[in-house]
């Protein structure tokens, strides 16, 4: 008998290549349909304001332009549907309604033949805004008497959800009890995708079509169906190409319905397509999070209880599905993969007069990763044991498992404990050479820093939205050429999806890999499901993959089997054919039993219908989407695994802070193509540098947003990244399809902690205080080593 | 006071994109990138922030690597203009294009254009290392691969040819 080899875990290139890079691209701002027309937004330049007027007269006069649009004409629109229990109603509507909460708040919209002439006539827009105080910080939010951004409301808090668990309290009042505290600031950044938004609409016939940059066709495809007066059926969203997502085009935007309604009034399609200056003000941002935590140790740096407040600064608060839920997951995080048995972490989150945050590619465990990682610091440093030691003596180990944090979360399978050793041996070789090939350096001293997270993958979408739990969906159709489309409620921003999708359609079916077609981001030709964020996408498409591939292949055996006259039982299936197990006598091509289930149908055996299609859906076993009193909950499928560590190095003299080199040892459970998920690794790691060195979003006292382009807004390049070392584990979540647990956002958790560990450790004995807020700058740097008197 | 040139009027041009003669009527004050996605129809030049810095919008200007989201259309006038389409061989992929696609120096592609034209706009010659590799490209962001699998597709592809 031959041995199969896999496509599971092959090195192999992507099926999507080719075509993305000859140009052949498709992107929102490449679709055009005839007679479009395009629109320009006039956004609030005050970060506070009452909307007194808005004049046309000019822009009319420039001719040509086919109207100026504000909420007064939307009339037909309903606002966002309000998130849960939990906080306060936003009713985001599409164009701002009386007042501006945030510069770059949409007040008008302007169409025109092309983008020029609808700029031209939106900067010809007279807009009377009437300047309010504003709010620039959660401290001057909560302060007594502060502006109110919602009048209806009696403060700024969109949510408060304190937590006190008398079990973590209990610990902190037993002798001998080492307490620490710190308060640990991961400062304002986002995914900032190359591609913008975008959206094309068309209302034709009593339907509409909107092409939209989005991770969510089918939520948004709900959405639209929720503001405008159309049933879902009168919706198709197409999702074209999306030139990254990270998160933050898994949020449903107010232009997403305003370019829609504009197809419909007007009966032409419309164009959008959002410029950079708009993205960055307007696309939502994400972190702005403190944790201000305690925990309660043993003499032996055995960690007991953690307890505090995770505060947000949610910006403006409109922002659909998520706003505050990075917070929520946050908490949900907060242990890490250490062993600490109690904890009572609350939340507060506050609305400014900022940009709504939203969601990014890591959503709130890189908060949660900063917090506890730099809290573990402290502590060894005030016991006096050694950084490694004290991870040791709290790291999960195979013997704990299964093991339930404190945060409820169900942790099934990993290698935290080999991980940190095979990253920590590898490290401190590492650091040893540079530090011996960089000690001429005199103001150079160099650091390293070795972190561990947890990171669960395809999350309750119920928590967030109060709608959907955590499912999606497949179909598999056979062609009567025996060809294969796969249509998903998953929807590629870049990631490889497409390839992913073959591997396992080819593995399952025993077809050839170019025998597969994808089908995804169309909502007229694919099966609902809930988009692709949160780390999800492998894990729920291949589990309907493979429910759908099940069903479907029973009914291939039995007709393989009526055309070889042998019985099903005893055939298999492997590269376009099926035969005999063990024999190799004849066999029957996928194309001779597709061509019977499609055209020659008396070739059926009796009582089997003609036709070769199967739908299903997929939901994880074990997520739970409600919390306990304390907030426990098990929220999501599975929990993927990593260490990192980072060596630097810093310039005492300039506060400069390079990363030297980057070790990753990284576990996602099977892996289905490791070039893709080294990928994954790899850009992760590099947005996370971005965040931990570069990235932030400026704003003055005010509330003016001062980061508006990419001169003020640094992304990382080619000479910020440092060589990386990704070592792959393998720990196959037992209750997943294929053991794959998710990779999407893994690489972005540890560069934060790691690096701030390693600074600390580069600049150990000059007395700093610790490293407790990113971006690390170097004037925040030299602040540090001035404070310590250095 | 002298009036202002009208930044709408309409000025013939007359571009040798990707080797075909392209004669068209433009607003002077139309962008090189519009131009060519717009009048040419060549949507493989892609427009990432419109004011210089990303680098998506790279194209070669008598082969010479340029911003087309910061040049005049009118600028390219009696110039030879080569974007992306104009880079791939007949019926596959160009050497570097395959190193790309074998180092996985490409996610969601929106970008790569960019870097294809940077890279086939100079001298390998020039760059005989990683490092020097490295600071060639820090004028194009990506923002999915980390640009480790761009600049080993670089590395790889050029080391070929030396």
């Amino acid at each position: 008998m031959t041995t199969r080899p896999s496509y599971v875990g092959a090195d192999v290139a992507r099926v999507e290549d080719d075509r993305l890079l000859s140009g052949r691209t498709r992107f929102v701002a490449d679709v055009s349909r005839p007679g479009m027309l395009e629109a320009a937004f006039y956004r609030s330049p005050l970060p506070h304001a009452l909307i007194e007027g808005v004049d046309a007269g000019e822009s009319l006069r420039l001719g040509r332009v086919e109207g100026v649009f504000t909420a007064d004409d939307m009339t037909d629109v309903s606002p966002f549907p309000d998130f849960d229990e939990y906080a306060r109603p936003v009713r985001i509507f599409p164009l701002a309604r009386g007042k501006v909460r945030y510069a770059g708040a949409p007040i008008a919209v302007v169409v025109a033949p092309d983008r020029y002439l609808a700029e031209d006539a939106r900067d010809l827009l007279t807009v009377d805004l009437q300047p309010l105080d504003t709010v620039a910080s959660v401290d001057e939010a909560l302060a007594g008497g502060a502006p109110l951004l919602y009048p209806d409301w009696p403060d700024n808090v969109v949510i408060d959800f304190p937590v006190n668990n008398p079990e973590a309290q209990a610990e902190f009042d037993r002798p001998r009890t080492l307490t620490v505290r710190g308060r640990y600031e991961i400062g304002r950044h986002s995914g900032v995708p190359m591609e913008t938004r975008g959206v094309v609409a068309e209302f034709h016939e009593g339907r509409l079509t909107v092409w939209t940059s989005t991770q969510f066709p089918h939520i948004a495809r709900s959405m639209l169906s929720y503001c405008l007066p159309l049933d879902e059926n009168d919706i198709r969203v197409i999702v074209p190409d999306v030139g990254g997502g990270f998160g933050v085009k898994a949020e449903f935007y107010v232009e997403e319905v305003t370019i829609p309604w504009l197809a419909m009034k007007l009966g032409r399609p419309i164009r959008w397509i959002e410029d950079r200056r708009e993205h960055l003000v307007a696309t939502c941002h994400a972190r702005d999070l403190v944790l201000d935590l305690e925990v309660a140790m043993d003499g032996g740096g055995r960690i007991r209880a953690v307890r505090g407040m995770a505060i947000q600064d949610l910006g403006a608060a409109e922002m659909y599905p998520y706003g505050f839920s990075p917070a929520f997951t946050a908490i949900g995080h907060i242990t890490g993969p250490y062993r600490i048995p109690h904890q009572s972490v609350g939340l507060l989150a506050v609305a400014t007069n900022k940009t709504p945050c939203g969601a990014y590619r890591g959503f709130g465990i890189p908060e949660a990763a900063f917090a506890i990682e730099r809290l573990i610091d402290k502590g060894a440093a005030r016991l006096g044991i050694d950084r490694a030691d004290i991870r040791r003596r709290n790291l999960i180990g195979q013997d704990d498992l299964p093991y339930t944090t404190s945060a409820g979360a169900v942790v099934d399978s990993g290698s935290h404990r080999e991980a940190f050793e095979e990253t920590t041996r590898l490290t401190s070789r590492r650091t040893e050479h540079w530090r011996s090939r960089l000690e001429s350096c005199r103001r150079i001293r160099v650091g390293s820093g070795v972190v561990n997270y947890l990171e669960g993958v395809t999350p309750s979408y119920f928590m967030t939205t109060g709608h959907w739990t955590a499912y999606d969906s497949c179909s598999l159709r056979i062609n009567p050429d025996g060809t294969v489309v796969v249509s998903v409620g998953v929807s590629t921003s870049g990631q490889g999806l497409e390839s992913m999708l073959v591997t396992l359609a080819a593995e399952t079916l025993g077809v050839r890999r170019d025998q597969v077609r994808v089908v995804m981001g169309d909502t007229d030709l694919t099966p609902y499901g809930l988009g692709s964020w949160g780390s999800r996408s492998t894990n729920v498409a291949s589990g309907a993959l493979r429910i759908a591939s099940d069903r479907l292949l029973g009914k291939a055996f039995r007709i393989a089997a009526h055309l070889l006259e042998a019985s099903p039982e005893d055939l298999e299936v492997y590269d376009g054919a099926f035969t005999v197990k063990g024999s190799p006598g004849p066999s029957v091509t996928w194309q001779q039993v597709a061509t019977a289930a499609g055209i020659r149908t008396v070739d059926l055996p009796e009582g089997v219908e003609p036709g070769l299609e199967a739908t299903a859906t997929y939901e994880p076993p074990g997520i739970e989407h409600f919390p306990d009193e304390f907030g426990r909950v098990n929220a999501a499928a599975t929990y993927t695994n990593a260490c990192h560590a980072a060596i630097v190095s810093v310039d005492v003299g300039t506060g400069q802070v390079r990363v030297l080199e980057y070790v990753v040892a990284h576990d996602c459970g099977t892996v289905i193509n490791p070039r893709i998920v080294r990928g994954q690794v790899v850009g992760g790691v590099v947005q996370g540098i971005g965040g931990a060195l570069l990235e932030k979003f400026h704003y003055d006292e005010w509330a003016n947003p001062l980061s508006t382009s990419f001169l003020d807004y640094h992304l990382p390049s080619t000479t910020e990244i440092p060589g990386m070392v990704v070592l792959h584990f393998e720990s196959p979540a037992p209750e997943m399809p294929w053991g794959a647990k998710g990779a999407g956002e893994a690489g972005i958790i540890g560069p934060a902690p790691a690096i701030a560990a390693a600074v600390e450790d580069a600049l150990s004995g000059m007395g700093i205080a610790e490293v407790a807020r990113t971006p690390i700058t170097p004037p925040y740097v030299l602040e540090l080593i001035r404070s310590a008197g250095g | 006071m002298k009036p202002v040139p009208d930044p709408s009027a309409r000025l013939a041009i007359s571009v040798s994109v990707n080797g075909r003669p392209t004669e068209r009527t433009v607003e002077s004050r139309k962008l090189l990138a519009d131009f060519l996605r717009e009048d040419a129809n060549l949507t493989g030049t892609h427009l990432g922030c419109e004011h210089g810095v990303c680098g998506a919008c790279t194209v070669l200007v008598d082969g010479q690597p340029v911003r087309s989201c910061i040049m005049l259309a009118v600028q390219a006038d009696r110039t030879e203009v080569t974007t992306v389409e104009g880079i791939i061989p007949e019926g596959g992929l160009s050497p570097m294009q395959q190193a790309f696609k074998e180092h996985h120096g490409l996610q969601c592609g929106f970008c790569t254009p960019g870097f294809l034209m940077t890279l086939a706009g100079v001298d390998p010659g020039e760059y005989p290392d990683e490092e020097s590799i490295r600071v060639l490209l820090a004028g194009n962001l990506c923002r999915c691969t980390g640009y480790e699998g761009i600049v080993n597709a670089v590395m790889a592809a050029w080391g070929g040819e030396r």
